[in-house]
């Protein structure tokens, strides 16, 4: 496979990965309006419990420390992975979440998602801190003698096959009556409550659920990359989605396909290409200068993203309430 | 009861319960820091029967009915919805017993149809939990078009079907305390507490929702409604409340309520 091949495919996974993050977050702050500046822990909660659960044990002696080390075969891998991402999100969600101001919660989470940057990477027994963890295998390739980076194809299909299903799930039940809640408490929260609505429980499953897919996003990603440590998932990861899902259209998973294409994808890559210029470390900043253009100037042009928010429109009762003669039928 | 009205004899719009009272408010309070909000009042509102507030800026009113629907504490008092105690609940668990409100500020679900604004008030039973959506998609999908069918009813009945399909962001100030007013109908309530709803409705279109208050209050359900007008409550209300600085200074019938001296100093000045 040649060096070209293998980088389109290795940005096709990392796509699946990020669409599947933009859907949660999508899901959460487009329908719902929680805003979620702790996303890429719970995907970093996944990737980590994916990769103990595949490394095997770890012993005294092992160059690399972790918990929970085992050899859980497909699909248990992925399942646990999800199961961190829903267990963290409930559990970081049942004091972050509480009735207070949305900006408040969103700096809750915000601080969430530097502590535990900083407690991962001080404490080595956890997830081999700072250093992070190597050598993760893909155990539904193992099924057939193939390694994720040995078979690229191969995994990119499978996470495709994963990232298609689930992201169909997320658009199926956006649309369905517990969608249309989300919405609701989104746009006015003591009417939504006052209209019957259980705010605290609709606020609390919506952020289990895109827990959930974060971690299996984690999990996915970090069984193609084979290494997962504190350098990947920085806070400023959480605004690259921020950004992909504003630039695509917040509340329209069409739009944010395209900002996932634009932000993670296209424009964070472009300045690799660009010739080395000033001092080193130059191009890895202009990434950042990128991402704050592409949200000013989607503040200016396309203040709702390039494909906004679509209004549904309703369907008119079958048999209609004909009970009076209708005036004025010409 | 004329054509648009026709509808209510098929499809009631409220679920009556026999007996009196149907909300009654004991000896209710809500401070503010030190500041006494509402102090101590105690009202009923029998099925039917629609009861006003009145009272200048800053008496009350608005943290009284926040109290009754459990959006601001109470600091003592009871609140009873039939016969069962609901000071205790949040106020999801008050409008699934059937106590729902508007608010003093136009809440509409900005970013949603009107159409949707009607159907998510009855969101609040288990029918629409993300347990029933995924277990049951065919008792969804058959709730769904009933709720169609009931919403566009409603729609009809305050002529406000061809605003169907328009974002609530996209009213007028009129259109979106009738979109308020018809949400809570929707969830079939048993009181409706309303915080100044003529605020912003064109006043030919005020004749129009007296009356269809008055229609709707007939089949019975209780409204208590916060007003400045005094010539709407006159034309609105059974009986009068008034409040000043967070009690309760004359209540009765409007005519002989305006006539109190007291009532005249605390709300002419
Ligand atoms: N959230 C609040 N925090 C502090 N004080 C409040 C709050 N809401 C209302 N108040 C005060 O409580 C008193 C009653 O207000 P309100 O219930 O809005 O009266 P009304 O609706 O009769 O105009 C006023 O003095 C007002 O300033
Ligand atoms: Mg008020």
């Amino acid at each position: 496979m040649g060096a070209w091949s293998f980088y389109i495919t290795t940005l096709l996974v990392y796509f699946v990965v990020d669409a599947l993050s933009a859907f949660s977050l999508n899901l959460q702050f487009g329908y719902a309006g929680v805003v979620n500046f702790g996303f890429i822990v719970f995907q970093a909660a996944g990737a980590y419990v994916a990769a103990v659960v595949t490394l095997g044990p770890s012993g005294p002696a092992s160059f690399q420390q972790y918990i929970l080390g085992s050899h859980l075969p497909f699909p248990l891998d992925l399942l646990a992975a999800t199961l961190a991402g829903a267990l963290l999100s409930f559990v970081v969600g049942l004091f972050a979440l509480r009735r207070m101001r949305r900006d408040y919660q969103a700096a809750v989470l915000l601080i969430v998602s530097l502590i535990a940057l900083q407690v991962v990477s001080a404490d080595v027994p956890l997830f081999n801190g700072s250093n992070g963890l190597t050598g993760v295998t893909w155990p539904f390739g193992q099924l057939f003698g193939a390694t994720a980076t040995g078979s690229p194809y191969l995994y990119l299909g499978y996470a495709a096959v994963i990232g298609v299903l689930v992201c169909l799930g997320v658009i199926w039940l956006s649309r369905s009556p517990w969608g249309r809640s989300l919405r609701a408490m989104r746009d006015h929260e003591d009417a939504a409550s006052a209209m019957g609505l259980n705010i605290t429980s609709l606020r609390l499953q919506v952020f289990v659920l895109g827990g959930a897919i974060a971690g299996l996003s984690g999990g996915l990603l970090v069984e193609y990359i084979g290494a997962w440590s504190p350098g990947a998932w920085g806070y400023a990861e959480t605004f690259v989605i921020f950004t992909a899902i504003f630039v695509g259209g917040v509340g329209n998973y069409r739009g944010v396909l395209v900002g996932t294409l634009l932000v993670p994808i296209i424009f964070l890559e472009i300045p690799r290409f660009l010739p080395a210029i000033g001092y080193p470390g130059l191009t890895d900043s202009l990434e950042w200068v990128v991402v704050g253009l592409a949200w000013m100037l989607c503040l200016l042009f396309r203040p709702r993203g390039i494909i906004p928010e679509r209004r549904l429109k309703a369907a008119r009762p079958a048999s209609p309430l004909e009970t009076a003669p209708a005036e004025g039928s010409a | 009861m004329g054509g648009s009205m026709a509808l209510g004899a098929a499809d009631p719009l409220v679920a009556p319960i026999p007996g009196a009272p149907v909300l009654e408010a004991r000896d209710v309070a809500v401070g503010y820091g030190g500041v006494r909000a509402v102090d101590g009042v105690s009202l009923a509102i029998r099925p039917g029967e629609v009861v006003g507030i009145i009272g200048p800026n800053g008496a009350g009113k608005s943290s009284f009915l926040g109290a009754l629907g459990g959006q601001v504490k109470r600091s003592r008092g009871q609140i009873l919805l039939g016969s069962r105690d609901v000071s205790q609940l949040p106020p999801h668990d008050r409008a699934r017993l059937g106590l729902v409100r508007t608010f003093q500020t136009t809440s509409e679900f900005a970013r949603m149809t009107v159409f949707e604004n009607l159907v998510t008030a009855a969101e609040g039973d288990s029918g629409a939990s993300l347990k029933a959506v995924i277990l049951h998609p065919g008792r969804t999908h058959l709730r769904e078009q009933e709720l169609a069918q009931r919403a566009f009813g409603i729609m009809e009945r305050f002529e406000m079907t061809h605003t169907a399909d328009l974002y609530g962001r996209e009213l007028s100030g009129g259109q979106r305390r009738l979109v308020e007013i018809m949400r809570c109908l929707v969830r079939h309530p048993r009181v409706l507490l309303l915080d100044e709803p003529m605020v912003g409705v064109a006043p030919h279109l005020t004749g129009k929702l007296i009356d269809d208050l008055r229609a709707i209050a007939a089949e019975g359900l209780g409204i208590l409604v916060v007003e400045h007008a005094l010539e709407v409550v006159r034309r609105l209300c059974d009986r009068v409340v008034v409040m000043a600085f967070g009690k309760v200074i004359a209540a009765g019938e409007f005519e002989e309520v305006v006539a109190d001296p007291q009532v005249q100093a605390a709300y002419l000045s």
